[in-house]
């Protein structure tokens, strides 16, 4: 008896998930072009900004962004700018719902590799006229470019170069920085045979994030992650092999290991155990922390290697407006403010995230450290991915298989082929 | 009622109820009593309905579309795909690798499980019982405790060179290996402390139903002459049968749907050696393959549904 009821039950449910399932199959999508190539049609004049502005940003930014709009509040009296500091795990969730709901604020700032998803949500402002992108490197200004559509601008940057333990490299004989693959490498040996090193280098042996490390030699032979529409992939090109061959080979020569735990690297590089590792410039203070200010005199950093040519990774934070914004021209105003030069030179000892705008690195604060200049060299030539919809996706298969790679020995060749079949099965998303 | 309870089936944990009285106050009295249930049980309903069902029979139906996370703003103009995303799902490589991963940790980890689950019980009940509620906190404390705490415990516990099992391991003279980037021992190490984390929770019940059962049927087993394992395989073990049959469904279910211990631990790698079909059903959702994921889940969920109907008919009473 009891069988039969909850027979009838699921007959009449499955009765009515199918119907429902038959009534979303009955309304089609519609016409599938969320505004294309919208058009720049506002500028930006000179008159002082007004009104409210709000803004989100991350992590320490949205902590220190208060102290900067002050001077912005006090060069226009009528402002008032609202920042609401939001952390990096929850940001992107945040964004989302907040694009759906409608609910933005007017201004945020955005990491680069949601630039492709945000502007094809349709959230995204156009970059006005009015606002001067020249001065920008080029690699972070290809950033805030979907489809040949402008929107926002670079806000900061930050770029990857090769670090090395000054000591162990005299140690192990090389005085000169190397400028080629070939060089890079023989330093990477000689520290393991002449300075005690357990590995020459540190690699990521895949695992999140590592494209970021393999792409530039990627770059470096001449590759290229899309067509030039960013319509089609093109991983698996020659140039991506011989990147991923260059890669694989620091593993299959045991100069970089894949038995390191990770998120180690400081404390490798302090304790002499890998005295080399490919990264960006906060890994300069988390050393220093970590080693001390002795420690610290021992770094040397040096740009990545020459094929080609000696492209390297730019990341960083755009400053978007969002379209649906109660006070857009306000908005837009503070963005042409934030990207000036002496803003940007102040932003710096605030927060030292590194200008995005070139003219803002020659203040002494920047051009006088022992460091810095490099990587605002290395920023003339890097490069971000073109801004695709299903990046992080991809992404994501590039480093498992970057991970098949170094740890089972999967040929640079098959390993090319599989991430381009699968970026290819994830598609661009346009 | 002794000798009752003796010669009776072994079914002693749970007698049928006695039968209520029917009712014999008039109607008016029942019509009202009627009313004042569905009014106490409106406010549930609404809300289970509204927060439970209405999202389930909704992911179900979505499971059916093309829905993806930019289709957000227009929900209702998605276009049916029937099966699609099923079978795009169980051809994806990455999905079988996570169903194969879910399978090994639930065949090796809920049995393991229960056993140190029924053992550390019968300890408790029979062998300590000077100390006997320390050894029970003690016992259940790792289930209350938060997964991440334990995560970085646990990472002390499996780091390569100075850990503590493989400085215990290097006692023996045994190079331990680097468990979590280990292909081979990044699963073991994780059901390793799945068990650790999760037998308390079995424990306590397994400790209630030993409790629940007469001294008496051991006293006449042991007057029948049955040595100490044959009390427990043939008079504990089947009485204690339906708390088994819960056990291992609650456990079963928990470990099918396993993701705290690689997301916190290892991401699902070395090489998605660890990666869950929670884990991969979570990174599409995160990804905004949203129809996708929904199919994943659905497939989880009738995994789930045939184990549990499965436990049943093996575990039933007779």
């Amino acid at each position: 008896m009891t069988t039969l009821t909850t027979r009838r039950r699921l007959v009449i449910g499955g009765a009515a998930l199918t119907a429902t399932a038959l009534a979303l199959t009955g309304c089609g999508r519609s016409a599938d072009s969320p505004d294309s190539a919208p058009k720049a049609t506002s500028s930006v004049g000179g008159d002082p900004a007004t009104g409210n502005i709000t803004i989100w940003a991350m992590g320490t930014e949205g902590e220190n962004l208060p102290k900067l709009t002050k001077e912005f509040e006090q060069a226009n009296p009528g402002v008032k700018v609202t920042v609401t500091p939001i952390p990096w795990d929850a940001a992107h969730n945040k964004f989302t719902t907040a694009i759906t709901a409608q609910s933005l604020p007017d201004a945020a700032m955005v990491g680069t590799t949601w630039m492709g998803e945000f502007a094809d949500l349709g959230a995204l402002d156009p970059t006005p006229t009015g606002i001067d992108t020249s001065g920008f490197f080029p690699g972070a200004l290809d950033t805030t470019k979907v489809g040949g559509t402008s929107y926002g601008v670079p806000w900061y940057v930050e770029t990857r170069v090769v670090f090395y333990r000054k000591d162990l490299a005299a140690k192990a004989g090389i005085t000169t920085p190397p400028t080629d693959w070939d060089g890079l490498k023989s330093m990477a040996k000689a520290m393991q045979d002449k300075a005690g090193a357990k590995y020459g280098i540190n690699l990521q042996p895949g695992g999140t994030g590592s494209w970021q490390t393999v792409m530039p030699f990627a770059w470096s032979a001449g590759a290229s992650i899309t067509s030039d529409d960013d319509k089609q992939f093109t991983l698996d090109t020659p140039e991506v092999q011989e990147g991923l061959k260059y890669y694989q080979s620091f593993f299959t020569d045991k100069v970089a290991g894949t038995d390191l735990p990770p998120n180690q690297t400081e404390a490798q590089f302090v304790s002499g155990q890998v005295p080399m590792f490919i990264s960006g410039p906060w890994m300069v203070g988390s050393i220093a922390k970590l080693g001390g200010e002795k420690m610290k005199q021992n770094i040397g950093v040096f740009q990545l290697p020459k094929n080609k040519s000696a492209t390297s990774f730019v990341g960083g934070s755009n400053f978007v407006v969002f379209k649906g914004g109660k006070n857009k021209d306000s908005a837009w105003k503070l963005v042409k403010w934030l990207s000036d030069a002496k803003t940007q030179a102040s932003w710096f000892k605030l927060s030292t995230d590194l200008p995005a705008v070139k003219a803002a690195w020659d203040d002494p604060s920047i051009a006088s450290d022992p460091l810095l200049p490099v990587f605002g060299k290395q920023l003339d030539d890097a490069k971000a991915p073109p801004a695709i919809v299903n990046w992080e996706q991809v992404a994501t298969a590039f480093d498992t298989e970057v991970e098949k790679m170094a740890k089972s020995g999967q040929s640079p060749a098959d390993t090319a082929k599989a991430i381009q079949t699968k970026a290819s099965s994830i598609g661009t998303g346009s | 009622m002794s000798s009752a309870t003796l010669k009776g089936p072994a079914t002693p944990v749970a007698g049928p109820a006695p039968k209520p009285r029917p009712p014999t106050k008039r109607s008016g009295a029942v019509g009202r009593q009627t009313a004042a249930a569905w009014i106490l049980t409106l406010p549930f309903a609404v809300l289970f309905l509204a927060f439970t069902a209405g999202p389930v029979l909704g992911s179900l139906g979505m499971s059916f579309t093309d829905l993806k996370q930019r289709d957000l703003r227009t929900p209702f103009a998605v276009n049916g795909v029937g099966f699609d995303n099923y079978v795009k799902a169980l051809s994806d490589e990455t999905f079988r690798k996570a169903a194969f991963n879910t399978a090994y940790f639930v065949v090796i980890g809920v049995p393991l499980t229960l056993i140190m689950a029924l053992a550390a019980a019968v300890l408790l009940d029979k062998g300590v019982k000077k100390f006997q509620s320390l050894f029970r906190v003690g016992y259940y404390l790792p289930v209350v405790t938060s997964i991440v705490a334990v995560a970085v415990i646990w990472r002390f516990v499996l780091a390569p060179d100075s850990g503590l099992l493989n400085t215990v391991l290097g006692w023996v003279g045994i190079d331990g290996p680097n468990w979590l980037a280990s292909k081979t021992w990044a699963m073991p190490s994780l059901i390793m402390m799945a068990v650790w984390r999760n037998f308390g929770s079995a424990m306590i019940i397994f400790l209630a139903g030993l409790q629940g059962i007469l001294h008496t049927v051991e006293e006449a087993g042991q007057l029948d002459g049955a040595s100490a394992w044959q009390r427990f395989r043939y008079l504990i073990v089947p009485l204690l049968r339906p708390t088994i049959l819960f056990t291992s469904v609650t456990t079963g279910i928990g470990y099918l749907q396993f993701f705290e211990e690689p997301f916190v631990m290892t991401q699902g790698g070395p090489l998605n050696s660890t990666i869950s079909v929670s884990m991969y059903t979570y990174q599409q959702f995160g990804f905004g393959n949203y129809s996708l994921a929904a199919s994943m889940s659905y497939i989880l969920f009738v995994v789930i549904a045939v184990m549990t109907f499965i436990q049943f008919r093996l575990l039933r009473e007779k």
